[in-house]
């Protein structure tokens, strides 16, 4: 390695911008993994000075715990119905405002974004306003249409509560999908368009033929990214509206992991909820990919 | 030109480096009312220099030196009193440099310093995430047990003469000692109750005669936060569990140490079916499940719902919302049978000292401080509670259901619960399970079913 060269000072230049970088990301988020796997390995308060090894036993224990099963059931039961959800509104509102034409598709693309802008704390805090037996929007609206007055405790279920945060989770993302796939759409040049419309192509045509296969490779990226932040984001959504109740019916793995680790003073067992998450997530990515595994049409 | 170029992009690197290292200092969290907080965990505590134990062994009146730290959570009941009372400390002992560090969120914001071995030196243990049996199982308080013995407060009368309630053991020893003494009941507003002709509640029958006649009128009579089932696990059951018991007390602390038996005594059962006859008559508000204490607070305020099970603290924490002419009367509890006795449940907010303290010497004066009968009408005018100090404060300005609270408290008839915590696991699962059984999900069996399978856990 001969200093002064340009090679050399090309890899210096590099380097210093990348190494800072490499740093934090493995002081913030590779070692806070590894402390987590090696936590899951212990019995430990979270508070204590002492800690006990136990091996494997933390994850033992997840195994006859129905409660990781409920909360991986609604995990997954969110990323199904996000995904549904959004892809579906996202697409049909980025077609909408890029095909149809409109005079204030400009106008309704800034109003579809606010929800994204949003913190998830005040969404949640709003819902559950709407949510709200007594004064809540929702039973006030219905309760328009009926005689005697609605008083559903929407968040009070007994087991299908978490249907209800389904909405706001759906309408807190739909924006920042719906921007990604409006980019994608103005990606296709317009003669492939005007070349259908000649032959006689419907809307829905267009869709199918053009618009779908031509976007699929950003409508990959939207459902993995909508299926990694589920997984770990869906934390805060049921702690503010829910709390994990009523009586643990809505708990997600990340809330129940924040229960017992931090609640109960079982760190070791809630970091191993932590690596359990991991593992979900790298899985489900390695099948989803295989699933939605589609030669990119290039356009030529 | 080059060498221009090279320079900016080095210098931006350089920036780059910078710019996030500042960002690494005190990273300011939210709370509003904290004065100076020391929560900034990467920078080092100041350590003293010079000698911050004291080697006389008198009382307060030598002078104290060196730095003192307290940690105080700030709820319900305000930090009038901390300010106040730090504030003369701090007066008393010029020398001392005192620390105070308060807030909504102290508690998770200190954690931390718990962890690592650096704690400050005096905690108020208070608020959520922070348990008195689990710092004492974590080894993480100061043995009081021998101090205590003959400890006296700055007016000369021995410390344990003039508590109210007597701290918690644990396995024989003393680790914290109750400041506040606080009752859980039931409330309703004096004022609606007199303008309807309501009768005021004095035990089971009359209270389900008169929840009768309010859900004839209109008004639902009793609203309780789903979201946090302690409270009426705190206000209803386990007075009820007390009074089915024949007013024995041990059953609760034989739950609070989670032994098995203890839950499977019928008293239990009974006290549970008192809650299912409240859910079947339909005197439980619907909208209880969902929502947090300060929606059922707010829906109580407004006459929507008669009766709420809460703690003392409900009127200061509600203070900026009471509307006028509203006035609260209290009860600790209303589940024992006609001519039984009145139980009441209390909890008690403790004070520490941490094994690892710096400054233990300040931190015995500042007990002694705090313990004096002046304190007692003071805390009690300044955060709306009553104070674990015996102390008459009839002539004192404290809000009148803080007095009438007192009454009952000292009253001979009464059955007072002294300050029970239970195992975190046991504890949710109680209340995981009285929220399923106020919606009908579960029987009372299952309940006890429930309980009893993690105290076998957690006896194991």
């Amino acid at each position: 390695m001969k200093l002064g060269t340009n090679a050399w000072q090309r890899n210096l230049f590099i380097a210093t911008f990348i190494i800072p970088t490499f740093l934090f990301f493995c002081v913030f988020t590779v070692y806070p993994v590894l402390q987590a796997m090696y936590y899951s390995l212990y019995d430990w308060s979270g508070s204590s000075d002492n800690k006990t090894f136990i091996g494997l036993d933390n994850f033992k224990e997840m195994l006859h715990d129905p409660i990781i099963w409920i909360g991986m059931g609604n995990d997954y039961f969110l990323v199904a119905g996000k995904i549904i959800g959004i892809m579906i509104l996202a697409t049909f509102f980025a077609v909408a405002l890029t095909r149809f034409k409109f005079r204030l598709a400009n106008f309704f693309r800034s109003i579809f974004f606010i929800p994204n802008v949003i913190s998830v704390v005040v969404i949640g805090v709003l819902w559950n306003f709407i949510y709200n037996p007594q004064i809540g929007f929702l039973n006030s609206f219905l309760s328009l249409f009926t005689k005697d007055k609605v008083d559903i405790t929407w968040l009070g279920f007994t087991s299908h509560t978490i249907w209800m945060l389904l909405p706001p989770a759906i309408w807190a993302g739909i924006g920042f999908y719906m921007i990604l796939l409006i980019a994608a759409i103005q990606g296709i040049p317009e003669s492939y368009y005007e070349a259908s419309s000649l032959e006689g192509a419907g809307q829905w045509h267009q869709f199918r033929h053009i618009t779908l296969p031509l976007i699929w490779e950003q409508m990959k990226v939207s459902i993995l990214n909508i299926m990694m932040t589920t997984l770990n984001g869906s934390f805060v959504i049921v702690m503010i509206m829910t709390n994990g109740g009523p009586d643990n019916t809505t708990q997600v793995m990340g809330s129940y992991l924040y229960q017992m680790a931090f609640t109960q003073y079982h760190f070791g067992y809630g970091a191993a909820i932590g690596v359990l998450i991991l593992v979900l997530s790298m899985i489900t990515t390695v099948i989803l990919q295989r699933l939605m595994r589609q030669e990119t049409i290039e356009i030529s | 030109m080059m060498f221009k170029r090279h320079l900016a992009a080095l210098s931006l690197a350089a920036l780059m480096i910078v710019a996030p290292l500042a960002g690494c200092g005190s990273k300011d969290s939210s709370t509003s009312t904290k004065t100076e907080d020391a929560s900034s965990s990467t920078t080092a505590t100041t350590t003293n220099t010079d000698s911050s134990s004291n080697t006389t062994t008198d009382d307060s009146t030598k002078k104290l030196t060196g730095d003192f730290e307290i940690q105080y959570f700030v709820g319900g009941y305000g930090d009038k009193w901390w300010k106040k009372v730090i504030a003369d400390f701090k007066a008393a002992n010029p020398d001392l440099n005192v620390k105070e560090s308060g807030g909504p969120k102290i508690n998770d914001q200190m954690k931390p310093r718990w962890v690592g071995g650096n704690p400050p030196d005096f905690v108020y243990i208070d608020g959520p995430n922070l348990n008195d049996r689990q710092m004492v199982e974590d080894g993480q308080l100061e043995d009081l047990t021998d101090w205590m013995k003959d400890a006296t407060n700055i007016d000369g009368t021995k410390i344990s003469d003039i508590l109210a309630q007597p701290p918690q053991l644990f396995d024989g020893k003393v680790y914290d000692i109750p400041l506040v003494l606080n009752s859980w009941g039931v409330f309703w507003d004096k004022a609606l109750f007199q303008e309807k002709g309501w009768e005021e509640p004095k035990d089971w029958q009359s209270f389900l005669a008169v929840s009768d006649k309010i859900k004839a009128a209109g008004v639902t009579p009793f609203i309780h936060t789903g979201k946090y089932p302690y409270y009426i696990n705190g206000a209803i059951l386990y007075p009820a569990i007390v009074s089915a018991n024949n007013n024995d007390i041990s059953i609760l602390q034989d739950m609070a140490d989670s032994k098995v038996e203890a839950f499977q005594q019928p008293a239990v059962l009974t006290a549970l079916n008192k809650i299912v006859e409240l859910r079947d008559k339909g005197f439980i508000d619907k909208a209880s499940i969902q929502i947090n204490h300060t929606d059922s607070q707010m829906l109580f305020l407004q006459h929507k719902d008669a009766f709420i099970p809460n703690g003392l603290w409900l009127p200061n924490e509600m203070a900026k919302d009471v509307p006028g002419g509203f006035s609260f009367g209290f009860i600790p509890s209303v589940t024992q049978d006609s001519g039984g006795k009145v139980v009441a449940n209390t909890s008690t907010a403790n004070v520490a000292i941490a094994k690892n303290a710096k400054n233990k010497e300040a931190a015995k004066a500042f007990l002694q401080f705090i313990f004096s009968e002046a304190q007692a009408s003071q805390w009690a005018e300044l955060s709306g509670a009553p104070s674990n100090i015996k102390g008459d404060i009839s002539s004192s300005s404290a809000p009148s259901h803080v007095k009438d609270a007192a009454r009952y408290l000292t009253d001979s008839n009464t059955v007072v619960v002294p300050s029970i915590t239970f195992n975190a696991d046991v504890d949710k699962a109680m209340q995981d399970a009285t929220d399923a059984l106020t919606i009908g999900k579960i029987t009372p069996e299952e309940w006890v079913q429930r309980v009893v399978d993690v105290a076998k856990k957690v006896k194991k």
